[in-house]
């Protein structure tokens, strides 16, 4: 049996910070960068999606927040959330931008994928790393800049603050379940 | 109560950063840079003009060169195969110009989703071109290509291919003339997202009636529990997989 060092229970948690960031970031970019190819749109998607989802391998389902207790009141906050993220488009219903319906099997994968790996996977490790706060702000920022370049620069701080909202319901609730549902159903409905 | 102040106070935010470029939230599926409108509709928000472009195709060996034109913007491009145009004699280039129609055409019947614009060569098309226009996510999607030889129309319905890449909408045509994308009138777009914005603020009552209607008992149900048993409201944080 191998004893650990101080040194290493440091080190191991924030490498596997590094490669989870490296990793979920380059998946992110990739699907952006791929998808705008002809007939590409889906298949990145989908395949993006299910990289992402990979990041929960090795993590126990309660430290990634997949709990089952009080499933109803998850469930509920999920839809709360949803509400919140998409309040501003339905009061100014105009802009609500149009989503093809083609893409919506391929967008609750992302949606799901995306949860796992930045409010599951990478919340987990930056955690352990240096508790809830920095677990929220690492997210936050990481969610932003994997949607650099998928979103123009004016979406930016709408997307960072959806990702602060997101992980801190992670955070205070110890909760992945209504992250995705809320996450989900706002992609359904845009 | 600190918990649910924190939640709040990060809900106010995003309501407050997504309002200013609603819809807000919404992942990776915008198009890669704001649509520019000649007539912009009122949540088109900051609009620039749109662009024009220009194209010079050489004639070599009596033959028109393969070539794409495209306006600046990348709003329409269209694609000509060898042997597209009849070259008068002596011609050795052959110009082709896309302008932005404006006033925007409102012909009766039909509603454009995009722009039109005007498509001039100075030689004849006898090959068909590929046409693609890009269409802006704050518009309802377009079914058709539609052209007509004048600004006044009529417009034709030209079809559409399927759909290659997102927010376009790409076609064959075998005259060049006055182009936009749109649908008729009296019809739902057949790509299915058309209803989205009349359908958007029902789906957010429907939620927030439902986070009402079902939050109430859960929560008396979870206060009861609470109050009948010790652990009934513990985490689960160090259940198994």
């Amino acid at each position: 049996m191998s004893r650990e060092t101080p040194l290493t229970a440091v080190a191991r948690p924030a490498l596997r910070v590094g490669v989870l960031l490296v990793y979920i970031v380059g998946v992110e970019w990739a699907r952006a960068l791929v998808g705008t190819a002809p007939y590409a749109a889906i298949p990145a998607l989908v395949l993006g999606g299910l990289a992402l989802a990979m990041t929960a391998w090795g993590w126990s389902r309660s430290s990634l927040g997949l709990g089952s207790s009080r499933l109803g009141l998850r469930l509920l906050g999920g839809v709360a959330i949803a509400a919140v993220l998409l309040l501003p488009a339905a009061v100014r219903a105009g802009a609500a931008p149009m989503f093809p319906v083609s893409l919506a099997a391929a967008a609750v994968v992302v949606s799901v994928g995306e949860e796992i790996a930045f409010r599951g996977a990478l919340f987990a490790a930056l955690e352990q790393v240096g508790g809830a706060p920095l677990a929220v702000i690492g997210t936050t920022l990481a969610w932003t800049a994997a949607h650099a370049l998928s979103h123009p620069p004016e979406f930016l701080g709408a997307v960072a603050a959806a990702g602060l909202l997101l992980g801190l319901w992670r955070a205070v609730c110890r909760d992945l379940v209504a992250p995705i549902v809320g996450h989900v159903i706002a992609d359904l409905a845009l | 109560m600190k918990k649910a102040f924190l939640l709040a106070a990060a809900a106010t935010l995003y309501t407050g950063t997504a309002w200013m470029v609603a819809p807000g939230f919404y992942d990776g599926f915008t198009p890669p840079q704001p649509y520019n409108f000649v007539c912009p509709p009122p949540q088109a928000g900051a609009n620039l003009q749109p662009t024009s472009g220009h194209l010079v195709i050489k004639v070599i060996g009596g033959v028109s060169d393969a070539n794409s034109a495209f306006t600046d913007d990348g709003q329409v491009v269209i694609g000509f195969l060898p042997g597209s145009f009849k070259v008068n004699p002596g011609q050795t280039t052959i110009t082709v110009d896309i302008t932005p129609v404006s006033p925007c055409p409102k012909p009766a019947g039909l509603h454009f989703s995009t722009n039109a614009y005007h498509v001039t060569a100075d030689a004849t098309l006898v090959k068909p071109a590929t046409l693609v226009m890009v269409y802006s996510n704050l518009t309802t999607d377009p079914s058709f290509v539609y052209r007509a030889q004048s600004g006044d129309g009529p417009w034709e319905n030209i079809g559409a291919s399927s759909q290659a890449r997102l927010w376009t909408i790409d076609t064959k045509t075998n005259t060049l003339g006055y182009f936009a994308a749109g649908f008729p009138s009296n019809a739902v777009s057949p790509t299915g997202a058309g209803s989205g914005q009349q359908v958007l603020p029902f789906i957010v009552a429907a939620l927030i009636a439902a986070v009402l209607l079902a939050g109430i008992p859960l929560t008396i149900i979870r206060r009861r529990q609470a109050a009948g048993g010790a652990g009934a409201d513990e985490e689960e944080e160090d259940e198994e997989p």
